[in-house]
């Protein structure tokens, strides 16, 4: 479904100098700084995967996101949505992807949730049959119906997530990328949409990929979770794995250093130390 | 043939929806109006106060030179009201990331961003040159007949495609440089030089308004077609060609600073 | 008065300094904002070239040449909008925060307009101003500017730059009122472009509209600096006009601080 294949993204900008001498300074300077947000990734994601991107603040996780849907084009390497190259064909990729980005939402600000959707009918091109199934459907996980006639400006952030996704999954994308889905949300909020996540997955088999710093997303959701720190892939495989591999390490080092203090060793501690020393 | 009737019934939505936030905030769009008139007419009372002293600006009457002035505003109404939308990725969308959501749906980018807002301020702007233009047709002063009004159909949108090709090339630079809203600004109000007539400036500027930031073409130019038995339709046609040939460049442009698009914000 | 300068002088700098970090702005703006002033340079060429009589509203050729480019220096020191700001505020709700801080808004917004207005002095204003200058002794074979007469200038325009602030932090207040300032913004700047003298001499207007002027803020804010910079005011007339100046920044401030409380007031109850 996914094939990522050696890509990596750069980018470029002017450097800075601090201080007021520093502001006169930049005026008349031309010296840029490259920063590789992306360094040499590769992988391959199946049909109807639920697969968790993880990594620390800045490691590189929504550049990848966004190179798979079109809106970034990678500095080197090759990238495959559904055979085909998102920053070469975007009309056509943009058909068969769906995409929440949990800071930002991509609905109309000012108009009523019912009509961001009639108008994201007409853009993807939906069925009046198909829209109604959808939309029952969507009804029926993220329960929109309670709040379809507010404009999406009064929405609480909550509701804004679940109309969101439910936009998201109106044309019936074949992959789901979710950005930070469940950030700022309250703990009942947050249940509700892994539940619906799960059940589209198992519905209609839509391959997911989401990045995200909630450990439950992950334990919840994920299958296999690929780990990336400053743009390099640390880790990828199943969630399994992970827990017993490192868990075992993790206890083993934990033993040394307080041997008093025997716990139990939790996937959040795993992760933590994996953001901080790197995969041992 | 198919593609175009889809794009079309989508503008429709989209600009339906537009329509729905504007009647529910009346009062901005009354601000928004009197602004850009008041705008239009103080550069009309600054002339009737110069022709108080003088007889004549090198050779063109007050009324001719309402003429040019009301002519020039039609062009840059028609195209501050349907592609308003440019100047926020010069300013906003590129440096904070709100492009985003344009590269995600699957249709033409550039549509979806003049789509998206119809501007009502541009309707001062639109009044104050429509009735320029029709005082000045009732003075006899201007040339009506079935060529000159084809024409003049020809030449307003020729000049609003030209108004939207120099925004839209200005605003494609903050792809690569985040904020280009100055460069913008800059050649847009280069336009103020083309309200009235080029021969009164120098070589240097005559030559920037005509040939590099070709706002005389949209304004002075034109105007002076419908004025003067003399001057020849080869003024209305070189404007056609300069329409085509800058959008194509712009076009161009956009295109490929999408593809530069950084996305930032985050 | 040392805590108030020390409280107040970081908003001025640091609206110093922003200025200077939008490299592309700083060269560009200054390159757009001189093109109203060419157009009516080359306008008033034209315009000078068709009349008859060398004098127009009082001011021959050559001075109306000093009185484009020192309206651009003026205007560029003078008019600093601090409604703009105001707006900013009451859009992104950060209006609320000043209004927790120990300081007052309105002097730390006219602070920050001072340090806006340094900036531009420095660029590109006192440039144009040599440039005027210089082509008054070169081109023109005129004496330069005499000192007495720069002293009082630099004064009026300090007045003109209070009466500018505090009359734009009163019209500032609407945004409390409509999220859209940006079509009455343009409304002002071209009724004041009219009334300030910013556009074409106050002198060449009809005697009865001058005489509406006369008590009106707006010729205090650019025409009088200006004609006080021509020389075109001597003795009691020129006492008078700074005087009423003086009187002005006197009034608007008053005004400034009546509709602030109203409006705090307004706020609190609602809760913005």
């Amino acid at each position: 479904m996914i094939k990522i294949e050696n890509v990596s993204k750069e980018f470029v900008s002017p450097k800075k100098y601090p201080g007021l001498k520093g502001a006169i300074r930049g005026l008349f300077s031309t010296e840029k700084v490259v920063k590789k947000a992306v360094d040499d990734i590769s992988f391959s994601i199946e049909k109807g995967e639920i697969v968790g991107y993880i990594g620390s603040n800045g490691a590189g996780k929504s550049t990848t996101i966004k190179m798979m849907t079109g809106i970034l084009t990678p500095t080197k390497g090759t990238c495959m949505v559904n055979g085909l190259d998102p920053s070469k064909n975007r009309r056509k990729n943009a058909k068969n992807i769906g995409v929440v980005f949990g800071q930002r939402t991509q609905l109309w600000w000012d108009l009523p949730l019912s009509e961001s959707f009639t108008v994201l009918k007409e853009i993807y091109d939906v069925s009046d049959e198909n829209y109604e199934q959808r939309m029952e459907f969507l009804n029926e996980v993220l329960e929109l119906q309670d709040f379809f006639d507010k404009p999406v400006r009064t929405l609480s952030l909550g509701q804004r997530m679940r109309a969101d996704l439910g936009a998201a999954l109106l044309h019936n994308p074949k992959v789901l990328f979710l950005d930070e889905p469940t950030i700022g949300l309250d703990l009942v909020v947050k249940d509700n949409m892994r539940k619906a996540i799960k059940e589209i997955n198992e519905k209609y088999q839509t391959t997911v990929i989401l990045t995200t710093h909630d450990i439950e997303d992950i334990e919840e959701l994920c299958s296999r979770i690929i780990i990336i720190d400053e743009g390099k892939k640390i880790y990828d495989g199943s969630l399994q794995q992970l827990k017993e591999t490192y868990g075992a390490k993790l206890k083993q080092t934990m033993a040394e250093s307080q041997p008093e203090e025997s716990k139990e060793i939790k996937l959040a501690d795993i992760v933590k130390e994996i953001y901080k020393h790197g995969i041992v | 043939m198919k593609k175009i009737k889809r794009y079309l019934r989508l503008y429709r939505v989209f600009s339906s929806q537009f329509f729905k936030t504007i009647m529910q905030s009346k009062v901005d769009f009354l601000m928004g109006l009197l602004g850009f008139f008041l705008t239009q007419l103080s550069g009309i009372a600054f002339l009737y106060l110069v022709f108080e002293q003088i007889p004549d600006l090198k050779g063109w009457s007050l009324e001719q030179l309402m003429f040019i002035y009301g002519f020039a505003q039609i062009p840059r109404g028609i195209d501050h009201l349907f592609t308003d939308n440019i100047w926020m990725i010069a300013w906003r969308w590129v440096i904070n990331g709100d492009f985003d959501k344009y590269m995600l749906r699957p249709m033409n980018i550039f549509f979806q961003v003049i789509a998206e807002k119809l501007q009502p301020d541009a309707l001062g702007e639109l009044l104050v040159g429509s009735i320029l233009v029709i005082l000045s047709v009732s003075k006899g002063i201007v040339i009506v007949d079935a060529w000159h009004i084809l024409l003049f159909i020809v030449s307003i949108f020729a000049g609003a495609l030209i108004y939207t090709s120099i925004k839209l090339f200005f605003a494609s630079l903050a792809f690569w440089i985040k904020i280009s809203g100055p460069f913008l600004q800059v050649a847009y109000e280069m336009a103020d030089f083309a309200k009235y007539p080029t021969e009164i400036y120098n070589k240097a500027i005559r030559f920037l308004v005509t040939w590099v930031i070709p706002f005389a073409f949209v304004a002075y130019l034109p105007a002076s077609f419908f004025l003067k038995e003399t001057v020849s339709a080869g003024v209305i046609l070189i404007e056609c060609v300069i329409a085509v040939v800058f959008w194509c460049i712009a076009y161009a442009v956009f295109n490929k600073g999408t593809h530069s698009y950084e996305s930032a914000g985050n | 008065m040392k805590k108030f300068v020390r409280t107040y002088l970081p908003f001025m700098a640091n609206e110093f300094k922003r200025q200077l970090a939008y490299k592309g702005a700083f060269y560009l703006f200054i390159f757009i904002s001189l093109f109203g002033s060419f157009i009516s340079y080359y306008l008033w060429m034209a315009i000078y070239g068709s009349s008859k009589s060398g004098v127009i509203g009082g001011l021959n050729q050559q001075e109306m040449v000093v009185y484009i480019f020192m309206v651009y220096v003026t205007t560029s020191v003078v008019m600093v909008s601090v409604s703009n700001w105001v707006s900013d505020d009451v859009v992104k709700g950060t209006v609320a925060m000043n209004l927790i801080k120990p300081i007052d808004y309105r002097i730390s917004l006219i602070s920050m307009a001072m340090g806006r207005a340094v900036y531009q002095f420095l660029a590109p204003s006192i440039f144009i101003w040599i440039g005027v200058e210089v082509y008054k002794a070169v081109a023109l074979g005129q004496p330069m500017v005499s000192v007495t007469t720069v002293i009082i200038y630099l004064c009026s325009c300090m007045m003109s730059f209070f009466i500018y602030t505090l009359f734009d932090f009163c019209f500032g207040m609407i945004a409390f009122f409509t999220t859209y300032i940006f079509g009455l913004r343009m409304a002002k700047e071209a009724l004041l472009s009219f009334l300030t003298g910013q556009l074409i001499p106050i002198s060449l207007f009809p005697a009865a509209v001058q005489r509406v002027f006369e008590y009106l803020p707006f010729s205090s804010m650019v025409y009088t600096p200006v004609m006080i910079y021509l020389e075109k005011y001597t003795g009691q007339e020129l006492a008078f006009v700074l005087l009423r100046q003086a009187v002005w920044v006197v009034i608007l401030y008053a005004l400034g601080s009546l509709i602030w409380h109203k409006v705090t007031r307004r706020l609190v109850v609602l809760g913005g």
